[in-house]
């Protein structure tokens, strides 16, 4: 009872005109981020900062909020509509997403997307409200053996994304082996740099993601400039039949991606991640998947939307970022003076619950413009294909220069591009490359980090509950197959 | 039935053959483990060999398996793409950020794809446009400057 008062009040100080104001701001702030490769949401809080000196705590953490959430349904659009992920969170819906358009279905692909968003956003912000302190406590018992264990449950499933499991493995390991150029984190030598000063930063998901999704599809398919567009567009709302296989996914989404996103560092991308190869375990007919399964979208979008939500509960409730944008959030909070942490529900409450209560009205707010909008771009892909895909190609240039005004990443796009361009051409898929080269550099961490904490003893994985059980699940889902196909055998 | 190993499914798993072994020779100078803690070339090392052996693998897979002959799709417009692309990148740094784009986009729209000119001209300036208020003027991304300043 005491709750639902609390975020009444919330939804009172929320509802005034300047804060819904700068809701409304943020939500199409960040869906525009969402869209720009380039340019995340951290990035754009970090750069909106400055300007939020006078403004009220509430109503800046209000906007940067709904710039969060929004970038993630940002960068929904573009994956769906020309194949190019805005976000790394949006890789996994590029898969059924894209295929969704080609087949005619571009507006139920951003329909489901912008109801499922709504739905895992409201339910990530009702886990927020009720579980931040009991799961805050839990994720803290996260250390590196279980974020090692969860990253490994992960890349157990890499080869399960493309469409040849030995294809997903190649790419995904090559993924994981470009995630080590750079400065060696742990002792901060540089490694595979090759003497160029360029390459200290390692290579960044933005390029790989460009070009292996953006140049590459454009170089597979620019043949088809004079092509006839795709005619039907289709409806945005999903039939009942949509329905049915989008409604568990977008439900089993939201959970998944609450719970990764409480953790620490884990974030949205492992989110969208895990949320699909549920899915695809899950699904009656697997091979459905990766050629247009509208739960192929459902789940991934559901999760990166709750994967926002639930990293608001470490942020809040212990003052730990659970993702570079809340890092930047979390900046801001210092900078207005107030101190996140454990205190934050009693000496902050009116902040705190006004934020809460924001983000079912910003996540109405995404549901309310993307619907009737959800039409309107799908129509994009009416346009001729002469006429789109060299406005891509300016953007993924745009885009790989702007992450840090470096020309060498525009050459290393366009070599990335040409491995892209042959990967489609043959059915390797991309999707694990790009997973690879995120999730690699923290299996890295974490996995030097534990046998460091273990003297070099491989039994701490095994030695703590939360990291034997994730180790378990990750032999469950090697094992799978093959204990299906002995049962199968068993059983005819 | 004709069957004859595709071209480019070879020359990817020779690239990530070549790959996983370049990341073997490389990480094998580096310190591999010390004491109780694995150190810089370890993860590195084991990713190469892993990379090396998988490729292999699709190579056997390639020259035991051979799949059915298909028609290659011409690849002629994807190179003069490619071409166009290059150029832009070069045109980065010696003329600007916003003239390199406006003129891959003119010459994708007008020379590639024959589009009228006109409407060409006025599509490549609206996007270059709307690409530099976006990136520089509202973002602040320092982004590579030209004679002209832009």
């Amino acid at each position: 009872m005491e709750l639902l008062g609390q975020l009444a009040q919330g939804f009172v100080a929320a509802l005034t005109p300047m804060n819904l104001l700068m809701c409304l701001l943020g939500v199409v702030l960040g869906q525009i981020i969402g869209v720009l490769p380039g340019i995340g949401p951290s990035a754009a809080i970090a750069l909106l900062l400055p300007l939020t000196y006078g403004a009220s705590p509430t109503a800046a953490i209000i906007m940067f909020a709904g710039i969060y959430y929004g970038a993630q349904y940002g960068g929904t659009l573009t994956s769906v509509l020309i194949n190019v992920p805005g976000e790394s969170s949006s890789v996994m819906t590029t898969l059924d997403g894209y295929q969704m358009a080609l087949q005619g279905r571009g507006g139920v692909a951003l329909g489901i997307a912008a109801i499922g968003s709504f739905i895992a956003g409201c339910l990530g912000t009702v886990g927020l409200m009720l579980l931040a302190p009991p799961l805050a406590k839990v994720a803290l018992a996260f250390g590196p053996p279980e974020y090692c264990m969860l990253v490994l449950l992960g890349l157990t499933a890499l080869a399960a994304v493309g469409g040849s499991v030995l294809k997903g493995l190649v790419t995904g390991v090559a993924g994981m082996l470009l995630g080590t150029i750079g400065i060696d984190p742990q002792v901060g030598a540089p490694r595979f740099d090759f003497g160029q000063l360029w390459l200290l930063d390692g290579i960044d998901f933005i390029i790989l993601a460009v070009a292996l999704f953006g140049v590459g599809e454009v170089l597979a398919s620019c043949r088809m400039g004079a092509a006839d567009p795709i005619l039907n567009v289709g409806r945005v709302l999903p039939n009942r039949e949509e329905w049915r296989q989008a409604r568990m996914a977008i439900l089993r989404g939201s959970g998944i991606g609450f719970l990764i996103g409480i953790l620490p560092a884990a974030g949205a991308t492992i989110a969208s991640f895990v949320a699909y190869i549920a899915e695809k375990k899950l699904a009656q007919d697997p091979s459905r998947l990766g050629k247009g399964a509208i739960e192929g979208v459902a789940g991934p979008e559901s999760a990166n939307n709750a994967a926002s939500a639930g990293a608001m509960v470490p942020m809040f409730a212990l003052g730990v970022p659970g993702s570079n944008t809340t890092a930047v959030m979390l900046a801001a909070l210092i900078m207005f003076g107030l101190r996140p942490g454990p205190d934050m529900f009693t000496t902050n409450a009116a902040l705190v619950w006004a934020v809460i209560a924001s983000m079912f009205i910003g996540n109405l707010i995404l549901l309310l413009l993307n619907l009737p909008l959800a039409g309107l771009f799908a129509r994009l892909l009416q346009i001729r294909y002469s006429w789109i895909y060299p406005p891509i190609l300016a953007i993924c240039l745009t885009g790989a220069v702007a992450r840090a005004n470096n020309v060498e990443d525009a050459w290393l796009m366009l070599a990335f591009g040409v491995l892209g361009w042959l990967m489609k051409r043959y059915d390797w898929s991309a999707a694990p490359m790009i997973l690879g080269l995120v999730l690699g550099p923290i299996f890295e961490n974490s996995l030097r980090q534990s046998l460091t904490l273990s003297h070099g003893s491989g039994a701490i994985f095994l030695a703590r509950p939360i990291s034997a059980v994730l180790f378990a699940l990750a032999v469950i889902a090697v094992t799978a197959p093959l204990w299906s196909r002995i049962f199968r055998a068993k059983t005819v | 039935m004709r069957h004859r190993i595709a071209p480019g499914e070879l020359i990817l798993a020779l690239f990530f053959a070549l790959l996983g072994g370049l990341w073997i020779v490389a990480a094998a100078r580096m310190p591999v483990w010390q004491g109780f803690i694995p150190q810089s070339g370890f993860l590195p090392l084991w990713y190469g060999i892993t990379l090396f052996a998988l490729a292999a693998a699709i190579l056997a897979r390639l020259y035991f398996e051979k799949a059915p002959h298909k028609d290659e799709e011409p690849v002629g417009k994807a190179f003069v793409v490619l071409a166009a692309l290059a150029a832009s990148v070069v045109g980065l740094d010696l003329i600007g950020f916003a003239p390199s784009i406006f003129l891959l986009l003119l010459v994708l729209f007008a020379a590639v794809e024959r589009l009228p000119i006109v409407r060409s001209f006025a599509v490549a300036a609206a996007v270059t446009a709307v690409l530099f208020l976006i990136f520089r003027t509202w973002l602040r991304v320092p982004l590579p400057v030209g004679p002209l300043g832009i």
